[in-house]
């Protein structure tokens, strides 16, 4: 037996040199992908049906002179489609990527130095050149349907191009979930999640396709749907860049920096979130209102990532070590992420509030909505805060473990929310009473959007505002001295 | 000739459980290391650290002079690891695994083809080319996956408990690799509960339990290691006849008043003798002890049909070593 010895290199054909280009995982899984039974049994009967449908077609409209059953037509062959496009692909790719994990192949392939991204790329990309291949059977029966007239060749692009983007997303979607789970348990119920979630997806791309096709025209030019239809390609394009950067970091090694994918996604949802809301704002005449929802949806959207940024685990590798600054908030750690987080609430608040200043077409109702957006940030500090310090500051372990920091997340602003009113019952004072319900993070935020018409004055006084702001730096300070002492404690000399 | 892979003082904490304890070890290229411990004894995490796959709370891991800590992008290329699950795919053939693994790690065009062809060679995967991975027996998956790690022809194997469930035949061929490997000048580490396995595979061996490094070295040397005397032991049987039982009684006082002796048993139809020698005495105390036990036995009238020594094994020293205690 002899150890392998490298011979001379032959020659190489075009074929190969661009499979050489190509992402490893596509040449395998898209190899892998024709082989399965599954594959082509989708195919095939998805061929079947829109060769069935079209000789139907062809049936009922061979006598008209004119016809008009495009749209309906159009809409069967869609069907078809979603049935590939928006369950039978994310599904395959969701299982593709749990196999890895289940197998502990994924070890193998990080080993390789793909690295998390190529081999997530290589995933969705595999994916998607499967929808490419259902694609390019049931397109020439789409294209067939306009000729059948009844629909718009902008209705038809339109239900093509969301459907498109709906796609990806939710292969992204489906790649991100893979990677959640850990445990046999924890997987068999994601697996279910994964089913419901995409017979919902599947449901929902039939009914905007349904309603699209049904009265697409009519449709497209109203000014609110124009509105929800880019609000739900920015969202799909923001959020799956995002949970691409969250599956990537997930399946990242603790040696690599995977906290600097998921952190410059969501800091770049929220500048371009300001960028679109700052337009919009001056689009619509510098109304108050806008201020006032931007501010508000981006709290909470802040408030719910920020809660996985701050609950990441306690210092980094060494091999990172070197390069941290006070400034490098992207790198791993809990500190880094509550301070970026903390940043991000405070510029998110400070633009929306100057915004709001200047702003035309104030109401009755503006100054008690400028005070909540101020306090619902500080709101959010304050409770992510309150997690850390409850599951960080003591020196035990016991609840500093990134799900746990969640869960006391999760019971604080349950207890915090049901507390007061529940004490204000027994002691006989009003359930919303504003001091009692001062610190609470739903009936407080509630108080201080409320405008008090009998008083023509907000319900709650900047000073309140002001202690609720003051709470909140106070237990931004706590945490963070608690995460300096727990980074020490990591990273011994 | 110096160290292809030095670890020092290697530590990984999991909160309160300190999974691996200040280990420290050397390895040669060309050298194979038996990593031996119990279940839970930290043998998978050093292995998982040392394959990059995780990072030690404390210590430091210098492969080819690189720090494997600080630098794991820099020393990955140089590492082929193989964990105890083999890892392979449905619907993929063997050829078609190993020519997606040299592409993932970067081989191209008539490079790769002839990379994996070379691999597959030399593991005896050639007949096997079109078969599915699936398909294959334990033995050749293992193979499979051997191939798999060797693809980008690493200077460090690591192998996580490889012959684990193989059949006899398996393990002999699965010997022959590594050893054609290790001749390459590659160093190897595997991890086995099959101690006597690994005493015919290593040059060296490290025992670990608890986390901790317990006894480190050359095999031979680690057979001696533990009880501060060499201790031998001696198989004596007596032929069948009359008075035979008288015989046995006669052999063991006799066995037993002579010095060095310091336990005589009865196994069965054999007599079972254990003595304390001086530590470091070689080979040559063990003969001249032996011989004069059987001339004891052989001058007493006793009808010695068989004598001969048995020498103590991994299982024995690892048992020493450890003194039995579970992780």
């Amino acid at each position: 037996m002899s150890a392998p010895v490298e011979s001379s290199v032959g020659t190489v054909s075009l074929q190969e040199r661009w499979g050489d280009r190509l992402n490893p995982l596509v040449v395998k899984e898209v190899r892998q992908g024709l082989r399965t039974r599954i594959f082509w049994a989708s195919f095939g009967l998805n061929l079947i049906a829109c060769v069935v449908l079209a000789l139907v077609a062809f049936v009922q409209t061979r006598e008209l002179s004119f016809s008009h059953h495009g749209q309906g037509y159009f809409f069967a062959f869609f069907i078809c489609l979603a049935v590939a496009h928006y369950f039978v692909i994310p599904y395959g790719a969701y299982r593709s990527l749990a196999r890895e994990r289940e197998d502990d192949t994924w070890v193998l392939l990080v080993l390789t130095g793909l690295g998390p991204r190529r081999i997530l790329r290589g995933k969705v990309a595999s994916a998607l050149v499967q929808a490419g291949l259902y694609a390019s059977a049931v397109g020439p029966f789409l294209l067939f349907s306009y000729y059948l007239n009844g629909i718009s060749l902008p209705s038809i692009l339109t239900v093509l191009g969301l459907g498109g983007t709906w796609l990806v997303f939710l292969t992204v979607v489906a790649v991100c979930a893979a990677t959640l789970a850990e445990s046999r348990m924890g997987r068999a119920f994601m697996h279910f999640v994964v089913l419901g979630a995409l017979g919902m997806a599947f449901s929902t791309a039939l009914g905007v396709g349904g309603a699209l096709s049904d009265s697409g025209s009519r449709l497209l030019s109203k000014y609110g749907v124009q509105l929800a239809m880019g609000v739900g390609l920015g969202v799909m394009v923001l959020d799956g860049w995002l949970l691409f950067e969250v599956a990537a970091s997930r399946l990242s090694l603790s040696t690599e920096d995977y906290t600097k994918g998921p952190r410059r996604a969501v800091v770049a949802q929220m500048l371009v979130a300001l960028l679109v809301g700052l337009g919009f704002w001056w689009y619509e005449d510098r109304k108050h209102v806008v201020t006032e929802i931007f501010s508000i949806c981006g709290t909470v959207h802040l408030a719910f990532v920020g809660l996985f940024l701050v609950s990441d685990v306690d210092g980094q590798a060494r091999a990172l070590r070197a390069g941290t600054g006070p400034l490098s908030l992207f790198r791993p750690g809990a500190l880094r992420g509550f301070r970026l987080t903390v940043l991000l609430f405070v510029a998110w608040a400070a633009v929306w509030g100057a915004l709001a200043l200047v702003s035309d077409d104030l109401n009755t109702n503006s100054e008690a909505m400028r005070m909540l957006m101020m306090v619902m940030p500080a709101y959010a500090v304050l409770y992510l805060s309150l997690a850390l310090v409850l599951g960080r500051m003591p020196r035990s372990d016991r609840f500093s473990s990134p799900a746990s920091v969640r869960l006391l997340f999760v019971a604080a602003v349950g207890v915090a929310a049901g507390l007061p009113p529940l004490l204000a019952e027994l002691a006989g004072f009003d359930m919303g009473d504003p001091l009692l319900n001062l610190l609470n993070p739903v009936v407080g935020i509630a108080n201080f959007g409320t405008h008090d018409y009998s008083t023509s004055e907000p319900e709650m006084t900047w000073p309140l505002a002001t202690f609720v702001v003051g709470v909140a730096l106070l237990l931004a300070f706590l945490a963070d001295r608690a995460l300096v002492e727990r980074e020490k404690r990591a990273h011994p000399p | 000739m110096s160290p292809l892979l030095e670890v020092k003082g290697l530590r990984r904490d999991y909160g309160p459980l300190r999974a691996v304890d200040d280990v420290s070890f050397q390895l040669e290229p060309g050298s194979i290391l038996g990593f031996i411990g119990p279940n839970g004894a930290g043998k998978s995490t050093t292995l998982r650290i040392l394959a990059t796959l995780d990072a030690p709370t404390s210590g430091e891991v210098l492969l080819g002079g690189h720090s494997l800590v600080d630098t794991p992008d820099r020393v990955r290329p140089l590492i082929g690891y193989m964990p105890d699950r083999y890892g392979t795919y449905d619907d993929v053939t063997v050829f078609e695994f190993l020519d997606f693994f040299a592409r993932a790690y970067g081989l191209t065009g008539a490079k790769r083809r002839q990379r994996v062809e070379s691999v597959m060679g030399f593991t005896g995967l050639v007949p096997l080319a079109d078969r599915l991975t699936t398909a294959l027996s334990k033995g050749m998956r293992q193979r499979v996956a051997l191939g798999r790690t060797l693809l980008h022809d690493p200077s460090l194997l690591l192998l996580d408990e490889p012959a684990d469930g193989l059949d006899p035949r398996a393990r002999i061929e699965l010997r022959e690799l590594l050893r054609a490997l290790a001749d390459q000048g590659k160093a190897v580490i595997i991890s086995s509960h099959i101690l006597t396995e690994l005493a015919e595979i290593c040059d060296t061996c490290a025992i670990i339990e608890q986390g901790r490094l317990l006894a480190t070295g050359k095999v031979e040397d680690i057979l001696r290691q533990g009880t501060g005397v060499a201790a031998v032991e001696l198989t004596v049987r007596l032929a069948a006849g009359a008075g035979l039982e008288a015989a046995w009684a006669r052999a063991e006082r006799l066995l037993l008043e002579q010095p060095r002796v310091s336990r005589v048993s009865r196994e069965g139809d054999s007599l079972r003798v254990e003595l304390e020698l001086e530590a470091g005495g070689g080979a040559g105390q063990v003969d001249a002890a032996a011989a004069a036990l059987l001339a004891v036995l052989v001058t007493a009238g006793l009808p010695v049909c068989f004598f001969g020594t048995r020498e103590r094994n991994l299982e024995d020293a690892f048992m020493t070593v450890t003194k039995g205690r579970l992780a």
